[in-house]
């Protein structure tokens, strides 16, 4: 995405922000807080009170859909460029601190026994992000046949491992009794496989790495 | 992987490159012409070609299967 593009997303995100905003206040302040506070659908009745908020989502939903649109096309610029070049991508290493995004799967301990809710667990896929420290550091490396041979292989050590270890935990989880009950069991199960994820993600970067450079160095030209 | 010795180091000096300047003739990296001197890496049959017309020698005496 070009720096100008950028920067007309960012005002189009701040107005369509500050147009939600307003729209809230407006339906809080003079109608009742339709269409904030949560209501019942199937008995929704029109009123010309309601438009506020109606157009100000509607302008935001379309404000998403462009920007996932936007953001998709970028990256597959970026993959194409790359390939077309031979080298790998350019990534700052420092992108692996993403993965302190996995921290928040946590969360899942306080939001499962409050209201139900497990979705929190997905966030440990994160943790895979901070492969992208190895990645970047192999950023622009011309991607020869060693190159992708070594690829190759930590990509199968990397996935063959994550199968193995979802297996182990298939087998010991679906015992049910395990953790008292089927329920507890599947949540563990999905943070689980999670974290397998993450790890995979991983590995895939740090095994190439090692493998890349391993035993090199010390080494001068002959 | 077999065992095998890589004479490639002196093929290349005695045609006067240097590490870089045959990896760029070959299309690889210069980590890959070090691993190839020190016969850690097995290189495929078409890498193996175009360092035998790099350097002017014949590829059964470059690599030496055991």
């Amino acid at each position: 995405m070009k720096s100008n593009q950028a920067k007309i997303f960012a005002v189009l995100g701040g107005v369509c922000a500050l147009a939600m905003a307003v729209s809230v206040w407006y339906s809080v302040r003079f109608n009742g807080g339709r269409l904030v506070e949560p209501m019942d659908f199937s008995s929704y009745a029109f009123r010309p009170q309601d438009l506020p908020m109606i157009l100000s989502l509607s302008a935001l939903t379309l404000y998403i859909l462009c920007l996932a649109g936007w953001c998709l096309r970028a990256a597959f610029d970026t993959r194409r460029r790359a390939e077309a070049a031979h080298t790998t991508r350019a990534l700052n290493p420092k992108l692996g601190f993403l993965g302190l995004f996995g921290f928040l799967g946590f969360g899942a301990f306080w939001t499962y026994p409050r209201d139900g809710s497990i979705f929190p667990v997905v966030f440990f896929v994160f943790f895979g992000f901070f492969g992208f420290f190895y990645e970047g550091k192999m950023s622009n490396t011309l991607m020869d046949e060693r190159y992708q041979e070594n690829k190759q292989k930590a990509s199968a050590r990397a996935d063959a491992l994550a199968l193995r270890l979802i297996l182990i935990f298939t087998v010991i989880l679906s015992q049910g009794r395990f953790l008292g009950s089927m329920e507890r069991a599947l949540v563990v199960y999905l943070g689980l496989v999670c974290l397998t994820l993450a790890l995979d993600l991983f590995l895939g970067e740090y095994l190439l790495y090692r493998y890349d450079h391993d035993e090199l160095t010390g080494e001068s030209e002959g | 992987m077999p065992e095998f010795e890589c004479r490639l180091k002196t093929f290349r000096q005695q045609k006067g490159l240097t590490q870089e300047q045959l990896a760029a003739l070959v299309g690889v990296r210069r980590e890959t012409i070090m691993r190839l001197e020190k016969a850690q890496y097995n290189p495929s049959l078409k890498l193996a070609v175009d360092l035998s017309r790099a350097v002017g020698a014949p590829i059964e005496e470059i690599f030496i299967f055991e």
